[in-house]
């Protein structure tokens, strides 16, 4: 990881608690699961995607849609990093034409990622809305985005990682506030 | 894998890495393609030259296509042929593309190597659309990504390519490109067509196509040059369809549902027959779907990020 | 007078390949011996002033005479001229030149034939010696003036750059050639066969979709041509020899007492085809690149006598016309300032070849054929000289080179063992590398 440890901001209990929480006001805001496509953005925004399709099928019974959302190519830094982005495959398995679309992600911090999810979504199809969930709001936006669902709001400075670890991707399942080694960073 | 590649320009020179990471972008980009708008802002601000020296509507409209999904402007430069200058235009008009700033120059020209001598001068990119007999890189991916579609795994399995081997670019880069990939490769023609020294790319050679026909998975057939005939290359077009044309009923001594592939355009009646030709067309739209989604995978993958940008 | 002192000298004229003192003076070589003492000297020297040159580590050799080469002038002196040609020639160790007739127009007449000779002494430099063309024009059918030429200075024939196609043609050029003495040069390349190949024809070839030409393109005219002139009892010259058929055939010919010589290239003992990239059109040349076992017949051929020269076929090009995708870039390889060294570093050094042999195959035997001055260190001879040092280093720049020419596979390499001083007629013409 690159930094030094400060604090454990989540457990494994308190991921679990507020993912549950987060699918439990998704359908609660959608008044039912009737439209409701779950589209996880690549990477982190994929398993907890999964995890609210299977909480929201335990306590409603219905398997929602889920699918995955690759925004690599709508990416506005793609001409200034430095190491080339693989692309992976966008699948959504069901037309979205209609539908309310929930974009889940891990941390929402400048809110380029999220513009870049939209405006891929839309080259898609045309929903009838399109929602956003995050695991950890750490502000510092750039864009005039909100998240409609947050699992934890966590103030931090420029200086400091969020770093969100999930048992599918890291092996591990936690949340971490990191301080940046490097100073130099912006 | 980490993309390091400033040109593409033959497949004899890739990794098998490279290769299968450019099948796994355009898988991608064929997604892309499918839905409703084909329109993506990853290139916007960059641009491609396309620069033809030989005629060839399908392989320019495809690399235009590709280039507008990802959102590059294109510019096409015709040039008309001129049999004494050719090599000094190509050199001015590289000097000239090279001051217009272009990210990506894509190339058709008659002269083999002539890729590589444009891509040795220039900064931009440079994608090898088909260079005389040598190379024609793309085609070849296509191709294998359609194989790669019907066939799921391609390693082990046996393809045919049929017809005049010597002067063709699209046989020797599916026969590097099928290979590194496991495949393996026979080519079948009459010797003057298909001659021993062609073994040195590694391929079996026959003249006597229905003895490579059983357990061909894939039959290619290579579109027959008319005035190959006046070179005295082989007697008759009769004799040659009788020997090496692809037919219904030849084609069942492969044994299997093989697939047919033909790089286009069919001379039908001769080296096809055109029942088989109609098996060929059923699959051409798929192969063009296929065309842009692998010229769009190789463009993005070349200028997609800032690493292959030559300063 | 020069006095070039423990030098290790090479005239195979003599059978000399020893250590040596060589005096220099009036032009002429004075003396060879194995040993002088300064008084001896400065007693020859007669008050002359004398020059001392430490040749202990050098060779000193007859100055080499090159039976090939192209100057492009009259007619494409963006390529070469007969003053850079020349330049570039002693600069490379070459006293003596002979100058192919194509050029633009074709040296087919007499003026054209003193015109060459003229250029040649107002340069100054190598002694240039021109060849005439065949047949007027070069077009291969009606012989040109032979007598009349030879009365102007040419000392061979040839249609370089182009077969007689003709097979009475050439039959009826071996026939009168004889009134001349001068053997026919033959530049052996079947039309039809060759067609509009770009490389020898072969694995590589067919590798990279560049057009072959197959060995047979050569083969059958040099057999053709030893029939015609086993048959008329004529003079023939083979120029730049490529493949293992070749050497086979002239082999068997001169066994049988046929009137032949043949020359090879330092190119085609050196690369093969094998090694041709796409683009490195510096090793487009015609004949083209062979493969390694016609190279290997081709140091046997050599080695054994059965060729009996090295000729250069300098072949000058501009840059921009080298600069041109294979297919389209002239064929030929600028080889005057890097043949010697090459022919050193790849086949002396490793043992292929001896230098005595190089030495012989490209000073002596060249004179003895073509009834040539030079090529010979006898004392009253004139003194076309060079001392060659084989552990001088240099790397081939653009900038270096006096030839106009570009087109070498050697450009931005470094390479060992050059001519440091060259001689003609006992005037030094180059020095360390410097043309004078």
């Amino acid at each position: 990881m690159e930094g030094t440890i400060k604090s454990k901001i989540l457990d494994a209990d308190g991921i679990r608690r507020a993912v549950t929480r987060i699918a439990h006001e998704i359908v609660e805001k959608n008044k039912g699961t009737d439209k409701l496509v779950l589209v996880g953005i690549r990477r982190r925004g994929v398993p907890l995607a999964e995890r609210i399709q299977k909480y929201i099928e335990e306590f409603e019974g219905v398997k929602v849609p889920l699918g995955i959302l690759d925004i690599t190519l709508y990416r506005d830094d793609l001409s200034t990093i430095d190491i080339h982005p693989v692309v992976h495959e966008t699948d959504i398995p069901v037309s979205i034409e209609g539908k309310a679309v929930i974009l889940i992600d891990d941390v929402l911090y400048t809110g380029r990622t999220a513009r870049a999810a939209l405006d891929a979504t839309m080259d898609i199809g045309r929903p009838e809305r399109i929602q956003l969930a995050v695991l950890v709001d750490r502000g510092h936006r750039e864009l005039p985005i909100r998240a409609d669902y947050v699992g934890k709001n966590l103030p931090t400075s420029r200086r400091e990682v969020v770093a969100v670890r999930l048992k599918e991707v890291d092996g591990e399942e936690d949340i971490l506030l990191l301080e940046r080694d490097d100073i130099n960073i912006k | 894998m980490k993309w390091q590649r400033k040109d593409i320009l033959a497949i004899e020179d890739m990794s098998v890495e490279e290769i299968r990471h450019i099948l796994h972008t355009a898988k991608v980009m064929k997604e892309i393609l499918m839905r409703p708008i084909k329109k993506l802002p990853t290139l916007k601000g960059k641009s491609v030259v396309n620069l033809f020296y030989e005629a060839s509507t399908r392989t320019r409209t495809s690399f235009e296509m590709a280039a507008k999904v990802l959102g590059a402007d294109t510019t096409s430069i015709a040039v008309a042929q001129s049999s004494v200058s050719k090599g000094e235009s190509l050199y001015d008009t590289a000097k000239t593309i090279q001051a217009m700033r272009a990210d990506v120059v894509i190339l058709r020209h008659p002269s083999s190597g002539s890729a590589k001598f444009l891509a040795d001068i220039l900064d931009p990119a440079v994608i090898n659309a088909g260079d005389g007999q040598h190379a024609h890189p793309t085609q070849a991916l296509l191709d294998i990504f359609t194989m790669q579609e019907n066939l799921g795994k391609l390693e082990g399995k046996n393809v045919v390519i049929v017809g005049d081997v010597l002067h063709s670019r699209v046989a020797r880069s599916n026969a590097w490109c099928l290979q590194k990939m496991g495949v393996n490769v026979t080519f079948a023609g009459p010797p003057t067509l298909v001659p021993v020294e062609m073994e040195g790319l590694g391929v079996k050679i026959t003249h006597d196509l229905d003895s490579a026909l059983p357990g061909a998975d894939i039959v290619m057939a290579l579109r027959l040059q008319l005035e190959r005939q006046k070179s005295g290359l082989f007697p008759s077009l009769r004799e040659y369809s009788h020997l090496y044309g692809l037919t219904t009923e030849r084609l069942k001594k492969t044994g299997k549902q093989s697939i047919v592939l033909h790089p286009g355009p069919m001379n039908r009646g001769v080296e096809i027959s055109d029942d088989v030709a109609n098996s060929v067309d059923a699959l051409i739209e798929r192969q063009v779907t296929n065309g842009v989604a692998i010229r769009m995978a190789l463009i993005y993958l070349l200028i997609g990020g800032s690493s292959n940008v030559v300063a | 007078m020069w006095w070039l002192k423990d030098v290790w000298v090479i005239d195979p004229s003599q059978k000399i390949s020893a250590s040596r003192d060589v005096l220099v003076k009036g032009g002429q070589v004075l003396e060879i011996s194995s040993s002088l003492t300064e008084k001896e000297v400065l007693e020859k020297a007669q008050g002359e002033s004398l020059e001392t040159i430490n040749g202990k580590g050098k060779f000193l050799f007859p100055g080499l005479i090159d039976v090939h080469t192209h100057l492009r002038e009259p007619g494409q002196e963006d390529k070469e001229d007969i003053l850079s040609g020349s330049r570039a020639a002693v600069r490379g160790g070459f006293t003596t030149i002979m100058a192919m007739a194509n050029t633009q127009p074709p040296i087919d007449n007499r003026a054209l034939i003193e015109f060459v000779c003229r250029q040649g002494e107002r340069a100054g430099y190598a002694h240039v010696l021109p060849i005439g063309t065949v047949t007027k024009g070069m077009l291969g059918s009606e012989l040109v003036e032979m007598a009349d030429m030879k009365e102007g200075g040419a000392v061979a024939f040839s249609d370089d750059g182009k077969n007689i196609q003709n097979s009475e043609v050439m039959r009826l050029a071996l026939e009168y050639a004889k009134l001349t003495g001068f053997p026919i040069i033959s530049h052996c390349e079947d039309k039809d066969l060759a067609g509009e190949g770009l490389m020898r024809r072969g694995v590589a070839s067919g590798r990279m979709g560049l057009r072959g030409i197959p060995a047979s393109a050569e083969s059958v005219i040099v057999a053709r041509d030893l029939i015609l002139a086993e048959e008329t009892g004529g003079k023939l010259h083979l120029a730049h020899i490529s493949t293992t058929e070749s050497v086979e055939l002239i082999r068997k010919a001169k066994a049988r007492g046929v009137d032949v010589t043949a020359e090879v290239n330092p190119h085609h003992l050196i690369f093969c085809d094998e090694e041709i990239g796409i683009t490195d059109t510096a090793l487009k040349v015609n004949p083209p690149l062979g493969s390694r076992g016609d190279r290997e017949a081709l140091i046997e051929g050599l080695r054994d006598g059965t060729i009996d020269m090295i000729a250069t076929d300098h072949a000058p090009h501009t840059q921009a016309e080298k600069a041109r995708p294979f297919a389209e870039a002239p064929f030929g390889i600028a080889s005057l300032e890097t043949a010697l060294s090459a022919v050193w570093q790849y086949l002396v050094l490793p043992g292929r070849l001896s230098l005595d042999r190089v030495i012989e195959a490209w000073s002596d035997t060249p004179a003895q054929r073509f009834g040539l001055p030079g090529g010979s260190l006898k004392p009253g001879t004139l003194a076309d000289m060079v001392l060659f040092d084989p552990d001088f280093s240099e790397v081939i720049e653009s900038a270096k080179l006096v030839s106009k020419a570009r087109n070498t596979p050697f450009l931005e390499k470094t390479m060992q063992g050059f001519p440091v001083m060259v001689w003609v007629e006992g005037r030094l013409v180059q020095r360390d590398r410097t043309v004078i």
